[in-house]
């Protein structure tokens, strides 16, 4: 396996890729007790149109997420009483872009690991059980439906997209998971859970080596190439501005609002761009900005508040949520700051310390075998290394990051959504 | 290495000497007493302190001293341990040698710490009232948002029922009527009263030596007033009466079933590893038969689970079902808890109970903020033992023994979420 080291961040990997086209990736971590195992498919919500062996396919909205649910079943049963057998505990998600199976243990890895490979290699989907999911998903769709969260996510992409998936709720809705059936099933695993479309990342007092033999022995010796999502033309996402409203049980109003960048070009530029992004976000109102302080002593934000970069393949925007009697207000006062940093400038001692404190914290992140499991599969799969990010951090510039403000916060192009409490319920 | 040292007076540390991670942790907790009288006086304070201290006059020159500090954090950390309230603070660092200047943080950080405690702006000789009533509002906004997570607002509602009388039932944060009538004068009073009266207790997780984090903190805190500590502890549980039931409207597409009951035990007890094999049996997890039954054998919800209070001795199941089902969940969740008193528990059932509790107090060991989390609840105990050696009692529990704590086990109050009738 190929090793390599970041001295400066006390962190190392091993790497390889199978015959098969899976890319394997240890990180050592001999001082812990847990080992984590992260196996993910570059597939997520979104890949619903794809084409694959010369066909064309639309398959329902949600069906990433039913797969991941299914995919626990085996010839043999649940799965989950097996991992319980060897002390495993095991779960599961699906994003907009990936979905990823771990288990996490402290005793026979060796034996966890090998049943992950299995289970996700083993796509096992009958009439009957798939049918039998349904009830659940559809009440796991009724929670999300009554979380504030998840709304004010939705329409945002909604209302933000003409036609890219990400309009639709990661887990579709209770109608549009209907028509799912174990053949749907069976489509989108042969399409998307081929070795080259995957990755497994593994961290903790493992032998490297012997991690790619096991994934050698029990996968698959190879695997067909994998579907190719259209995801639509590009979006235009320009102005002018919109606002997108609902009503819940919630106590105060909770909003976020998003003010589209430029897509990034390809993986590389999609991590330089979400780390400057989120620089940029910060010198827009960050904890530390005179915007900030302001808006929080007029009670219009609180420490709810967050402001940041996000991207989905080909959406790319500065988002600002949180919780605010006037979200509105907040949006406005957002624009304003960002017309006066184009005008005025931004202050260069500011920056400076935003890039020391964004550094720090993202040293810390790599102490999470979940984030940086995560953050490696999503930049591979973009065709980006993470671990360069001390890199970017050392090149950024203030003008840049002004620039990527200037291009984004401004009038008449963003996109607010706020779900405001019943009508009727008190106001505090 | 865990090291006990006591700083001050009723001012102790526990220091976790580990260099496992890039980020050290630091938390400071003062120990009250959950009572209506003080619980949201004891939430805001911490809030207020972080508006503004002696070389940090505002948020934004706070924020400023954290970034310089390679992106430290420190956050309020309010705390209900069964009729324990702490309040106080968390703080999270990058390690020194990770500094890219070579400048240090955890000397920086504690130092700043103390003066957040310690030195806040006053204004006529009492916290900034604009301050106050900006975080009293802030206090007020969490506590209505209680609802907007529906899942953790039953359960919060089947408490409040079943312990109306008791100090358990005081929500965390205090009761809204109380955190209104706070005021800049008032709550300084108190503030001065807390330093004093209150037991501290530190956590550090990271690589400087305890003995040296102890100096640091022991400077940071010299001016810390102390007067007899107030005794704080949580009154076990009482046996439970006939079985409340509580239901409540609000305009939501799923219905939220919470129930509680008296688990005969509390984390102080011998027969406590009983109970959390039994729990982790009956309904933590995937394989527990709360999971395999509602959920699985009759899909009737995404999720059945059941949770212990460890200090309070109680258990809470909750569960997200359609309307109508509240009666075949009800029985069902009933029926699956008789059956672990019945002892109709199989080998495979028990093991994988055992199983995925020794994992996770194994990989608590791996985590700073359960360590901290697991040594302050021993403090309130009373009780010396690590994780470690509630893995071995928890690994010796047998199907009887956890049979017996099922049967020890009484329903107290039912709550049902449902929605505004169309």
């Amino acid at each position: 396996m190929r090793e390599v080291s970041f001295d400066r961040l006390q962190e190392r990997y091993a790497e390889t890729r199978l015959p098969n086209g899976l890319r394997i990736r240890v990180i050592p971590k001999p001082s812990f007790a847990k080992t984590y195992a992260f196996f993910a498919a570059n597939y997520g919500s979104i890949d619903t149109a794809f084409r694959w062996q010369g066909r064309d396919y639309r398959a329902p909205d949600g069906v990433a997420h039913y797969l991941e649910h299914k995919m626990f079943d085996m010839p043999e049963g649940n799965v989950m009483e097996q991992f319980s057998a060897l002390g495993g505990s095991p779960n599961a998600f699906t994003g907009y872009t990936m979905t990823a199976y771990y288990v996490e243990c402290t005793e026979q890895w060796q034996e966890n690991l090998r049943l992950l490979l299995r289970y996700v290699s083993t796509p096992y989907f009958t009439d009957e059980t798939v049918e039998k999911e349904r009830g659940i998903i559809a009440q796991e769709i009724r929670m999300y439906e009554d979380s504030a969260d998840s709304r004010v996510y939705e329409n945002l992409f909604q209302s933000l997209c003409a036609h890219h998936p990400v309009r639709v709720p990661i887990a579709g809705t209770v109608e549009s998971i209907q028509s799912i059936t174990a053949q749907t099933l069976r489509d989108c695993y042969g399409a998307f859970y081929t070795p080259e479309n995957m990755m497994l990342c593994v961290a903790g007092p493992v032998e490297p080596q012997a991690v790619a033999d096991l994934a050698a022995a029990v996968l698959p010796a190879s695997g067909g190439p994998a579907g190719r999502p259209d995801y639509g033309a590009p979006e235009a996402m320009a102005g002018p501005s919109r606002r997108v409203e609902a009503r819940m049980e919630v106590s105060m109003p909770t909003f976020t609002a998003a003010f589209p960048c430029r897509p990034p070009r390809d993986g590389r530029d999609g991590l330089r761009q979400e780390l400057l992004g989120d620089l940029a976000a910060e010198l827009l109102c960050g904890e530390s900005t005179a915007l900030y302080q302001r808006l929080y002593e007029e009670g219009l934000i609180d420490s709810s508040f967050s402001i940041g970069y996000e991207s989905v393949k080909g959406i790319a925007m500065l988002t600002a949520s949180g919780d605010s009697r006037d979200p509105d207000a907040v949006t406005a006062a957002l624009v304003e700051e960002a017309e006066r940093l184009a005008r005025e400038g931004a202050s260069p001692a500011l920056f400076q310390r935003l890039l020391k404190s964004a550094y720090g914290r993202r040293i810390r992140e790599l102490d999470s075998f979940e984030n940086i499991c995560y953050r490696t599969c999503q930049t591979s799969f973009e065709g980006a290394e993470y671990l360069e990010f001390p890199d970017f951090f050392q090149s950024f510039t203030l003008e840049e990051a002004a620039a990527l403000l200037a291009e984004s916060v401004v009038p008449d192009r963003h996109v607010l959504s706020v779900v405001l409490p019943k009508e009727g319920r008190c106001a505090p | 290495m865990n090291k006990r040292l006591e700083i001050l007076p009723d001012v102790f540390l526990t220091a976790e000497q580990s260099d496992k991670f890039k980020t050290g942790s630091l938390s400071l907790s003062l120990l009250r007493p959950l009572s209506r009288a003080e619980a949201s006086a004891n939430a805001l304070i911490p809030a207020v302190l972080l508006r503004g201290c002696r070389g940090c006059p505002d948020i934004r020159a706070i924020s400023a001293f954290l970034d310089d500090h390679c992106g430290a954090s420190v956050g309020v950390l309010v705390r209900k341990k069964g009729e324990v309230q702490t309040t106080g603070f968390y703080s999270v660092f990058l390690e020194d040698c990770f500094s890219p200047d070579g400048s240090p943080v955890l000397a920086p950080v504690i130092d700043l710490l103390g003066r957040l405690l310690l030195e806040p702006v006053l204004e006529g000789g009492v916290f900034v009232p604009a301050w106050v009533e900006g975080e009293r509002q802030n206090l007020l906004n969490t506590i209505d948002a209680r609802i907007n997570n529906k899942a953790g607002y039953a359960m919060s509602q089947m408490f409040k029922a079943m312990c109306a009388g008791e100090a358990y039932g005081v929500p965390r944060l205090g009761e809204r009527a109380d955190a209104e009538a706070l005021t800049a004068e008032g709550l300084y009073g108190w503030y001065r009263q807390l330093l004093a009266r209150s037991r501290v207790e530190l956590f550090y997780h990271g690589r400087c030596p305890g003995e040296e984090v102890a100096e640091l903190l022991r400077a940071a805190l010299r001016e810390l007033p102390r007067a007899v500590p107030d005794a704080y502890g949580t009154d076990a549980s009482p046996r439970a009466g006939t079985v409340r039931e509580v239901r409540e409207q609000l305009d939501v597409t799923q219905g939220k079933l919470s129930m509680g009951f008296r688990l005969g035990c509390t984390a102080a007890e011998e027969t406590y590893p009983a109970a959390l094999v039994m729990n982790a049996v009956y309904g933590a997890g995937v394989t527990s038969k709360l999971f395999t039954n509602v959920r699985e054998k009759m899909s009737l919800c995404y999720y059945a689970n059941s949770s212990l209070e460890k200090f309070k001795g109680v258990m809470a199941v909750s569960s997200g079902i359609e309307f109508d089902q509240f009666d075949t969940a009800r029985a069902e969740i009933l029926r699956q808890l008789d059956a672990v008193r019945a002892g109709e528990i199989s080998e495979a059932e028990l093991e994988a109970a055992r199983r995925s509790l020794l994992s996770s107090l194994k990989t608590g060991m791996d985590s700073p903020g359960r360590l901290e989390d697991y040594a302050l609840g021993q403090v309130l105990l009373g009780r010396a033992g690590t994780m470690e050696d509630l893995a071995r009692q928890v690994a010796a529990v047998t199907a009887e023994e956890a049979a017996a704590a099922a049967r020890r086990v009484e329903l107290d109050t039912v709550y049902f979420l449902e929605g505004v009738p169309s």
